[in-house]
């Protein structure tokens, strides 16, 4: 780090970094920054003026105000107490947005012109029931309590007395929770509220004060805490680089030290900044410290296994800047974009930021949940780690080969040709993680399409992906022939088919007590009865691996395709299409 | 000329066979499908409307209490189904048994403030989806009963369309998609100059009859070729989409001007500091912070952008001009430095 910032560039660099922090707060505090200006309204004369970015407002009478919609130079026209909008669909959503803005200057209004009750004559409380089998609080002694004994809540203020407000000054126990939450709307509940409290059993809520549950402020949080972790992981990635590109990084080779101790070596100091910032940022944000180093460790890892594999991977800066941005845009869809759904969908515990969200929601998580957000992520550092460390020599750091010839390379320099059946087995079910995040990239990609083909495209590439990573160990063998006989091929399919299965029911097993109900893990890793997924996953890797014996390993890719073709038509027969 | 096309030729030649362009491309086309995908499962699980149509879910609500109330009107037009249960014992074994999603207790007396009681699932996931459902239906009972205390809330008739994701497709995903191509360009002026710096091939260059700016700007200019190309193939993607793209020429002419810029301040960049690890690292600095420095603009280029594509009609190539003698201007400054840049010591 030190020597890499040298001479003139320092200020420079320290001028620009914190000149995007300002920039960055400014732009987080002004609201709107996005879409500013993006409708035109008229209002006519004596309206309040709007106080939204999004509109931009001109004073017109109202027979320019109506002729102007017509010639389509206003979005929305607001005459007095009615608001005007043509039929299109540019004015139908200036007409949705305004809507939703003139719903909060009411409501604004409707509190500052009037007593609570007549303001908020609507409180609800909610209650939460067991839905199966009886335990839990029972509904009908919930509601007997109410009904026996409603003079806590209604008696006192039933009686309507706009004339006598001050007549009844003991406000009742849900005037307190309203007027809470009006607190908070005033507030602008934009800044990121941070509790560590839970959430009461009982919640009063109103319902025009109702806030969305999605979690956006707590989401940018955890993206804060992303941020300097990426950077700091650069950096490791650019001193790789530099070490392999000046051959330093043989020197060191030649030393007494064995790979593992430099790769750890190496990136230790950067692993200890990005856990540093962590701490840092759990501190200024009042978060539980523990609690956040425990989600925080994973991330930092598994961030920092992708960037290992990358400078050993390629050779040129080019490519590596390329590759960094690919991957910085990956990680952090990956890790943001189940977040977003926290508390909606169970699949959101996928990523852990999930769980900083909910600590910083001050709602509680078991070790259940700890554990499938997070066991990817250890598993991809190990084989990560492993993998670095059996392909750091000078011969592969020095080769200049196509990616696919590198990573057939390292995929067989990490197998253990004395231990062939083992690792191979192993590398089925170490794959699993990233099979899943590709699987999630495809997702990501196939909704681009009508929903119709994206089911399908999800299905078949989803399905191409796994065979690829049952079967890739054992075409990497065969290409350097250290199995000859179709006896052995047979036996090393099945392990990996063995492997992959394992693993995909080891992650079940963690995501059943995880995530409850979900279609999209259905579809994902299709659960069901152990023997006839081992006997369909064996016959498929088979194929595959056969077919690429039969006709060389150059066919490869359309061993594969043959053997997903097959897979997709037995996963279509399980789901009942044919 | 013939030397500027040569060199602009083959800029794009290694640039290509390099496959670097193809990961960039696919960067955005990430990019643009993971935001995209964030804004629909954020709509179809957040929003009321689109929860309904989507799932074609429909919340059954079993009614205790006052079974005339208001509320189950405004709840049958939402299309919630609504059963009366005469006791709550009825209900609970209702909910039980899983006929119906939630309970409800409104009291007899709807006069003055009216506290109901709601009972939800215990799973945190259902409860949200029909608390979310539920919302709007409660809002106009609310108002209902706002009415009734002689509080006129206005503005409830307006209808429309729910504008987050018009917003979010003109106001992120095609600047996105339009800009994009401009940091890459960039991107791609800094290696390039920087490799020539580095390994000294620019003398060799140099030497040759071409003059310093010849080289550059033929660097320039082929950087903004693949960006305007990726630009266009973007907007016929959007077309595709079914996302309509108004004033398209202007959009891709922002798009060209702002690229232009951001490669001759990468060529500042580059012929400043030498060697291309902080180039880069400079450069990929400097565009965010540029980028937000544009907002306190009344109209920053993503606004107008914005609005160029939403087909805003006071909104024009004017606005783009002005970009044009932004470049113009920055491109006098960097033809006039480049050999004294150059001559620094890093």
């Amino acid at each position: 780090m030190r020597s890499r910032f040298t001479g003139g560039s320092r200020p420079v660099v320290v001028l620009i970094l914190a000149g995007s922090l300002l920039i960055s707060y400014l732009a987080f505090r002004q609201e709107d920054i996005l879409s500013k200006g993006i409708y035109r309204v008229g209002v006519s004369p004596g309206c309040p003026a709007i106080q939204d970015g999004r509109f931009s407002t001109v004073t017109v009478d109202r027979s320019t105000g109506y002729s102007l919609l017509n010639g389509k130079a206003l979005d929305v026209y607001i005459d007095g107490d009615k608001v005007a909008y043509r039929n299109d669909d540019r004015s139908l959503y200036a007409a949705g947005a305004l809507r939703l803005y003139l719903e909060k200057q009411e409501l604004a209004r409707i509190t500052d012109g009037y007593e609570i009750n007549q303001a908020f004559p609507l409180r609800i409380e909610v209650n939460y029931l067991a839905a199966p089998a009886g335990q839990g609080t029972s509904l009908a002694e919930l509601v007997e309590a109410l009904t026996s004994g409603p003079a806590v809540a209604g008696a006192g203020e039933t009686q309507p007395s706009p004339d006598t407000p001050q007549s009844q000054p003991a406000p009742s126990e849900t005037d307190f929770a309203v007027m809470e939450q009006i607190q908070e709307m005033e507030s602008g509940g934009r800044l990121p509220k941070i509790e560590m409290e839970f959430a009461s059993d009982k919640a009063i809520i109103v319902p025009s004060l109702m806030s969305p549950p999605v979690p956006f402020a707590q989401v940018v949080i955890a993206f804060l805490y992303i941020l300097p972790i990426s950077f700091v992981s650069v950096f490791f990635t650019s001193s790789f680089m530099d070490e392999k590109i000046d051959r330093r990084i043989t020197v060191l080779m030649s030393a007494p030290v064995t790979p593992f101790q430099i790769i750890v070596g190496k990136m230790l100091p950067y692993v200890s900044f990005s856990l540093a910032s962590v701490v840092i940022m759990t501190l200024v944000l009042g978060g539980n410290l523990l609690l956040a180093v425990a989600i925080f460790i994973p991330v930092i890892l598994f961030i920092f296994s992708i960037y290992l594999m990358v400078p050993l991977v390629y050779r040129t800066f080019r490519d590596t800047t390329f590759i960094s941005m690919l991957a910085i845009t990956v990680i952090t869809s990956y890790l943001v974009f189940p977040a977003m759904f926290s508390g909606v969908n169970d699949l959101a515990y996928m990523s852990p930021l999930t769980l900083a969200v909910k600590m910083y929601r001050g709602e509680p998580f078991g070790l259940e949940e700890y554990l499938f957000s997070t066991a990817s992520m250890y598993v991809i550092f190990i084989l990560s780690m492993y993998i670095g460390t059996r392909i750091l020599n000078e011969e592969y750091l020095m080769g200049f080969r196509p990616l696919y010839r590198k990573v057939a390379e390292a995929i067989y320099l990490a197998i253990n040709r004395n231990h062939l059946y083992v690792s191979i087995t192993l590398l089925s079910l170490f794959l699993i993680p990233i099979v899943y995040m590709i699987q999630l990239v495809v997702l990501a990609i196939s909704l681009n399409l009508p929903i119709r083909y994206a089911v399908g495209v999800l299905l078949i590439m989803a399905v191409v992906v796994e065979e690829v990573a049952k079967s890739v160990g054992i075409a990497v063998v065969l290409e350097n022939r250290a199995i000859k006989t179709t006896k052995n091929i047979v036996v090393l399919s099945f392990l990996s088919a063995v492997g992959f299965l394992v693993g995909e029911k080891l992650l079940l097993l963690v995501s059943l007590s995880a995530v409850s109900e979900s279609a999209l893990s259905a579809v994902l890793f299709s659960s069901g009865m152990l023997w006839i997924p081992l006997v369909a996953h064996f016959v498929f890797t088979s194929v595959v691996c056969l077919l690429t014996k039969r006709f060389g390993v150059r066919r490869y890719p359309y061993a594969v395709l043959a053997g997903s073709i097959v897979h997709v038509l037995y996963n279509l027969y399980i789901l009942g299409v044919i | 000329m013939n030397a500027f096309v040569a060199i602009a030729k083959k800029e794009l030649k290694s640039v290509t066979k390099e496959k670097t362009i193809m990961i960039a491309v696919s960067i955005q086309l990430f990019l643009a499908s993971f935001s995209s995908a964030i804004l629909i499962g954020v709509l179809s699980f957040y929003d009321p409307d689109s929860i309904g149509l989507n799932a074609q879910l429909r919340v059954r609500v079993g009614i205790i209490g006052d079974t005339g109330s208001p509320l189950i009107w405004f709840l049958r037009d939402r299309n919630v189904r609504v059963t009366p249960f005469s006791s709550s014992k009825d209900a609970e074994n209702a909910f039980r048994a899983g006929a119906i999603d939630t309970v409800i207790f409104t009291p007899e007396d709807s006069r003055g403030v009216v506290e109901m009681k709601l009972f939800l699932p215990d799973s945190e996931t259902r409860s949200t989806l029909i608390l979310m459902i539920l919302k709007e239906p409660l809002k106009q009972y609310e108002n209902y009963l706002r009415e009734g205390q002689g509080v006129h809330v206005r503005y409830t008739d307006i209808k429309g369309l729910p504008s987050t994701t018009y917003e979010f497709r003109y106001s992120v995903i095609i600047p996105i998609l339009m800009f994009f191509p401009a940091f890459v360009a960039g991107s791609m002026v800094v290696d390039s100059i920087s490799e020539e710096l580095e390994n000294h091939t620019l003398e060799t260059l140099w030497s040759a009859p071409l003059s310093l700016n010849v080289i550059f700007g033929a660097k320039i200019v082929a950087a903004l070729v693949l960006a305007v190309v990726q630009c266009a193939l973007w907007s016929m993607l959007l077309r595709l989409n079914r996302i309509p793209i108004q004033n398209l020429g202007l959009v891709l002419l922002l798009a060209a001007v702002i690229a232009a810029i951001i490669s001759v301040g990468s060529a500042l960049i580059a012929t400043y500091f030498k060697d291309r690890e902080r180039s880069q690292f400079v450069y990929s600095l400097s565009v965010p912070l540029s980028a937000g420095t544009t907002y306190f603009f009344d109209v920053s280029p993503i606004t107008l952008m914005t609005r160029l594509a939403t087909g805003d009609c006071y909104t024009g190539i004017a606005d783009v001009v002005v970009y044009g003698i932004l470049l113009l201007a920055l491109l006098a400054v960097f033809f006039s430095m480049a050999k004294r840049l150059i001559a620094m010591p890093a």
